[in-house]
C-alpha cells in the first residue's frame, strides 16, 4: 500500500484528469458529429472512416485521452487506487453536464440515478480490501 | 440502442483486456528505486521492452475504436455512462486471470454499476 493521504496537489490532478478526459470525451464527439453520419451502416462505413480519420478534433481527443492515460498512470504511482478511483469518477458527473451545455442533449431523471448508482458503486468497488501483503497479484 | 450497447461492450472488453496485459507487464518489472539519479530511464527501458504492455496498448487502440463508433452514434451522456461497464469487465478478468480476490465490497460495487447502466440502458 501507498501512503493514502490525499494532498491538495495530488487532488488537484486527479480533477485536472477528470476534466482532460471530459475535454477528451467532448472533442471525439464533436468531431464525429461533424461527419454527419448517425448511424454508421456496411453502405457508409467507407465516408465514415475518412470523414472520421480526417476530422482534426477527433485526433485531438485522442491525443488528450491519451495523455491523460499517462497521468492516470502518475496518479496511481503517488496514491492508492481506493483513493483516486472515487475522485477520478468524478467525469461521471462533468461528462453529462457537458453533454447539456455543449451537445444540447437531455437527460432524464432514470438516467441521473443511472448515474448516481455507478458512482456509488465506484466508490465501493474502490473501498474492497486490498490484496493481502503475503504478496498476491495486485501487490506492489 | 442495443447496437450502442454491444459497441460500448466490446469496446470495454478490448479495453479491459489491455488493462489486463498493461497489469501482467508491471507485474514483470523489477524493483527500481526511482529515487536514484539516472533510475528512471532503466525504469522506461525495462516498461518499454515488456511485449505485454505492447499488446496491451494494441487491444486499447483496438477498444478506442470500437468506442468511437458508438459515440458516434449515440449521446455523449448515454454512451460515457456506459462505460463504466469496464468496471465490470475488469473484476472478472482480474478475478479469472490474474486470480485476484472478490470481496463483499466489490461485489456490492459492481452491482450497483450493473444497476446503473441498466437505468441508463432504459432512460430516454
Amino acid at each position: 500500500m501507498k501512503i493514502g493521504h490525499l494532498t491538495l496537489k495530488v487532488f488537484a490532478l486527479i480533477i485536472l484528469n477528470d476534466l482532460g478526459d471530459t475535454i477528451a470525451q467532448a472533442l471525439m464527439k464533436k468531431g464525429l458529429a461533424l461527419t454527419g453520419i448517425t448511424q454508421v451502416t456496411m453502405s457508409n462505413l467507407a465516408e465514415f472512416v475518412s470523414k472520421g480519420v480526417s476530422s482534426p478534433l477527433l485526433w485531438l481527443g485522442i491525443l488528450i485521452y491519451a495523455l491523460n492515460f499517462f497521468v492516470w498512470i502518475v496518479i496511481l504511482y503517488k496514491i492508492d487506487i481506493s483513493i483516486a478511483m472515487p475522485v477520478g469518477s468524478f467525469c461521471y458527473i462533468f461528462v453529462p453536464i457537458t453533454a447539456i451545455v455543449f451537445f444540447h442533449e437531455r437527460i432524464d431523471p432514470l438516467r441521473w440515478l443511472g448515474i448516481i448508482c455507478i458512482l456509488l458503486g465506484v466508490h465501493f468497488v474502490s473501498q474492497s480490501k486490498p490484496p493481502d501483503p503475503s504478496g498476491g497479484p495486485g501487490c506492489d | 440502442m442495443i447496437n450502442i450497447l454491444l459497441l460500448v461492450l466490446l469496446a470495454e472488453i478490448l479495453t479491459a483486456a489491455g488493462q489486463i496485459f498493461l497489469k501482467t507487464a508491471a507485474n514483470d518489472l523489477e524493483s527500481h528505486d526511482l529515487k536514484r539519479i539516472g533510475a528512471h530511464v532503466n525504469f522506461l527501458l525495462d516498461v518499454f521492452s515488456k511485449p505485454a504492455l505492447w499488446t496491451g496498448f494494441a487491444f486499447m487502440s483496438l477498444g478506442l475504436v470500437a468506442w468511437l463508433f458508438a459515440l458516434a452514434q449515440g449521446d455523449l451522456s448515454l454512451v460515457f455512462s456506459l462505460g463504466s461497464s469496464q468496471y465490470v469487465i475488469i473484476l472478472f478478468l482480474a478475478h479469472f486471470i490474474l486470480g485476484e480476490k472478490i470481496d463483499r465490497m466489490k461485489v456490492l460495487g459492481t452491482f450497483l454499476v450493473v444497476l446503473g447502466i441498466t437505468f441508463i440502458a432504459m432512460s430516454h
